[in-house]
């Protein structure tokens, strides 16, 4: 039969070479060696430049974690993306709280957030507690519908990961999948950095050979900028296409919107329970926990009217039942239009200075009237 | 499954430290058959029978051919395996192509046939293990090789897969010989191995998607938006584009195969240099034309008939070529076209050779410089006819490639930055030069320069390892199969 040592086959002669003697396994791996070897030189030389790649493509999780980590704040905004676009804590610095004065601040908004990212920013990004949160929560933080991997990539340590597949059971396996790839992806810094690398290959290029890659040293210019804004200032760092961005203008030319899936399939319950582990938590550092119900536009509302609704009543209930300050930023308590807004959800420049200060106003008047013995 | 894929980065290493740990033949070569099968299976899973069964048919044929001094019952079972073959091949590749032709026909008739609402997703290198199983059972036929009597290890031979999805077409009397006992990796097949695999790598994922995502893609989708000068770049990057994908993909099949021990034969052989269109066909794809050279031409009397025959037969055999890449009229121009300009360079031929005048001037360098770019010209024609998405783009770009002018119609932007007075993103004049790099060390070669064939280990693993490191940071990162894996 073929193959068998007393083979009639004819193919048997082909086997001489295969005769010689099996080289050493040592001698055999060298090349494998050689190879592994010259890739961990080679993210050696990845890591040593880290600054460089992590300044042309910042991780925004990470950045502002540690912009926030970096030194004790007065007070804290955290929340998704309408926080990161919509609040600016230099516009809220100088309220009065508790008889003092919240003069520094940091915003830790970050993008794609729902209330279990924020949980854990809030938790990692103040060793020293603040002594007021703000958190800016919308009806699609809540959303279990939604899952946001960079939380696990950048936000969560071992000890997280375990706190979720307990408090989370349903999305064990989601979490741990993400959990694992973000740690294994971080063990490899040239798959790391590579959006780096290339935005810094890109802008170098530009520079020597001035028109040779226009679009990716545009890229690259504005994420150094955002890169430096993150380390610079107190979080508050806004898209430029956010900060001028007019959905009333956009509706009026009939500009096609991304569109918004965020409060698609709608509903509640796990990312709730970590709405209750932040309360416990600013309860336990002896931080005040206010919560500030941002302001959406009427469209959204239109378009979504069960999620908003289940939204609302989570919301009442949980006020209810923490005792937790509300604060509910209604497009007409603000008074916000389409025209402050850059899409459906977000504010643009003018809208994030008006809910600032609209925010400061109303911090004010909340620490009065505790003061009064009143809580609104 | 393929090889520039998530699953596949986890799937070889796993495979292959099983495949080593294993000490004895039998759990090798069944460990490898499974993998080969799940490989196989991974997308779409429910076309797993149409191997199995063309492996068994194969198998029984190839038993019953030899076991048979009966001519007719030899001749019987070739049959069966052939038209089982190709009857597969068929069904799945053409009945579209078919269908949509006969809507045509009787729409143009006026007689009312629906146009078709269903797709046939082809299985997993369909094209490519109905050649191997058919070039074995004519090789049984023939005497060439002895039948197989292990059904694993026939099966194995199919499937092996890193040549699985899209070649080398592989014949059993290379493979199975080296199947005897389970080859042994020597350090050279290690470090080739990982060459060609890293390198194969950075010439599909960094070389051909860039080209195509680039440059060569927004061309051809819309030749009328840009000018002729746009036109020739686009022509001349989607030659360097699909040499990188397909001897990429090669480039891998081959590196994956020396990790186990086991050598396939090359598919290339720097098919950019070549000074004629047959000798074009002698380097590019080369599994597919020896196979179409030894089991369709010679058998058909191959040049042995006079002239008027041997065109006949070489027009066939290009044609078949040309539908054996796609089911659709501009693969069967190609190879028309293909077939004709090697009639007419075989015409040629006759009449110049041994002429002695014509003899001495072909023998100079001005004259292979000068036939270079006659065959470069002849294929990147070629190249347009595959590529073009209408009749009229594919017309506009020959005609741009011939010289005559175009200016963009409307105010379509082109959608990338051209670079001072080339009209064409710098990258693309960069990625072309990279890609024909292997040509340029080659040509060296041929007129005497003594390029080293091969870098000391720790040198070539140490470039393998930078180029690693460039498909992670410049590969789209946009998943494009490659382009032979749809034949």
């Amino acid at each position: 039969m073929f193959g068998r040592p007393r083979s009639r086959s004819p193919t048997r002669p082909a086997m001489t070479a295969t005769a010689t003697p099996e080289p050493p396994p040592r001698g055999r791996l060298r090349p494998a060696a050689w190879f592994l070897a010259a890739l961990v030189l080679v993210d050696c030389g990845v890591v040593l430049c880290r600054d460089t790649w992590e300044r042309h493509s910042p991780d925004d999780y990470a950045e502002k974690l540690a912009g926030c980590r970096s030194r004790p704040h007065d007070f804290v905004l955290a929340g998704g993306s309408p926080v990161a676009e919509g609040l600016d804590p230099d516009v809220v610095a100088g309220v009065r709280w508790r008889g003092g004065e919240l003069s520094d601040g940091y915003a830790i908004g970050l993008s794609g957030a729902t209330t279990t990212e924020t949980y854990y920013a809030v938790v990692h990004g103040c060793p020293v507690p603040p002594r007021l949160l703000v958190y800016g929560i919308t009806a699609s933080d809540l959303n279990d519908a939604r899952q946001e991997p960079h939380g696990p990539y950048s936000l969560m340590t071992i000890a997280d990961w375990v706190e979720w597949v307990r408090t989370k059971p349903e999305s064990a396996e989601w979490v741990t999948r993400h959990f694992v790839q973000g740690r294994l992806a971080k063990c490899w810094a040239a798959f790391r950095y590579r959006h780096g690398i290339r935005m810094w290959a890109a802008e170098t290029a530009d520079r020597w050979l001035p028109g040779c890659c226009p679009e990716a040293a545009k890229e690259a210019g504005e994420l150094l900028r955002y890169s430096e804004t993150l380390r610079a200032g107190h979080g508050y760092a806004p898209a430029e296409g956010f900060v001028t961005g007019n959905y009333d203008e956009a509706k009026a030319t009939e500009r096609k919107l991304p569109p918004f899936g965020f409060l698609d399939k709608y509903r509640t319950g796990s990312h709730l329970k970590y709405l209750h582990k932040l309360a416990d938590w600013a309860a336990a550092a002896g931080t005040d926990l206010v919560l500030l119900d941002m302001p959406v536009t009427a469209d959204l509302e239109a378009k979504f009217p069960a999620a908003v609704a289940e939204y609302e009543r989570r919301l009442a209930e949980f006020k209810a039942g923490r005792k937790v300050t509300v604060l509910c930023a209604t497009r007409g308590a603000v008074g916000l239009g389409d025209r402050d807004f850059a899409d459906l959800i977000h504010l643009n420049g003018g809208g994030a200075r008006k809910l600032s200060a609209w925010l400061r106003d109303r911090l004010a008047e909340t620490d009065r009237r505790r003061g009064e013995g009143d809580r609104p | 499954m393929i090889f520039a894929s998530k699953a596949f980065f986890i799937f070889l290493p796993t495979v292959l430290a099983g495949y080593h740990l294993l000490a004895r033949r039998s759990p090798k070569y069944t460990l490898l058959l499974a993998a080969s099968w799940l490989f196989y299976a991974w997308v779409p899973p429910h076309y797993l029978w149409v191997i199995l069964l063309l492996t068994a048919i194969d198998y029984v044929a190839g038993l019953r051919i030899e076991r048979s001094a009966d001519n007719h019952v030899r001749r019987l079972w070739l049959t069966v395996s052939v038209v089982s073959n190709l009857g597969l091949l068929v069904a799945f590749k053409y009945t579209g192509f078919f269908y949509d032709n006969a809507v045509s026909l009787a729409q143009g008739l006026g007689v009312p046939l629906a146009e078709r609402a269903w797709h046939v997703v082809l299985p997993l290198g369909i094209s490519y293990h109905t050649f191997q199983g058919i070039s074995y059972t004519v090789d049984v036929y023939r005497g060439n090789i002895r039948a197989v009597r292990s059904f694993r290890d026939y099966a194995l031979f199919v499937s092996f897969f890193p040549q699985l999805a899209a070649g080398p077409i592989v014949r059993a009397v290379e493979f199975l010989p080296q199947m005897v006992t389970p080859p042994r990796v020597t350090p050279q097949q290690v470090s080739d191995g990982i060459s060609l695999f890293v390198f194969g790598l950075f010439k599909k994922l960094v070389i051909a998607d860039n080209l195509d995502l680039l440059f060569v893609g927004p061309v051809f989708h819309d030749p009328a938006a840009f000018d002729d000068a746009a036109h020739r770049w686009a022509v001349v990057a989607w030659a360097v584009q699909i040499y990188c994908d397909f001897s990429g993909y090669t480039d891998m099949a081959i590196g994956t195969a020396k990790v186990f021990g086991f050598e396939l034969p090359p598919n290339f052989r720097l098919p950019y240099l070549a000074t004629s269109i047959a000798d074009f066909w002698r380097r590019w794809h080369l599994s597919l034309s020896t196979w179409l050279r030894d089991y369709l031409y010679f058998p058909m009397g191959g040049s042995r008939h006079g002239p008027a025959r041997t065109y006949f037969n070489l027009m066939v055999v290009f044609v078949l070529c040309g539908l054996w890449h796609g089911a659709a009229w501009n693969w069967l121009a190609y190879g028309a076209f293909n077939g004709a300009l090697m009639s007419l360079h075989r015409a040629y031929d006759r009449v110049i050779t041994g002429v002695p005048w014509a003899d001495a001037l072909r023998a100079t360098a001005g004259w292979k410089v000068l036939a270079w770019v006659g065959t470069a010209y002849q294929f990147l024609i070629g190249l347009i006819l595959i590529r073009m998405t209408s009749w009229g783009g594919g017309l506009l770009m020959t005609r741009s490639l011939a010289g005559v002018g175009h200016i963009p119609e409307g105010d379509a932007s082109p959608g990338f930055a051209v670079w001072g007075q080339l009209g064409v993103p710098p990258a693309v004049p960069l990625l072309i030069a990279f890609g024909l790099s292997g040509h340029v060390v080659g040509l060296l070669r041929n007129v005497g320069v003594p390029v080293p064939h091969r870098l000391p280990d720790p040198l070539r693993m140490a470039a393998a390892a930078v180029a690693a490191g460039l498909v992670l940071v410049f590969s789209p990162g946009v998943a494009k199969t490659f382009i032979y894996i749809q034949f």
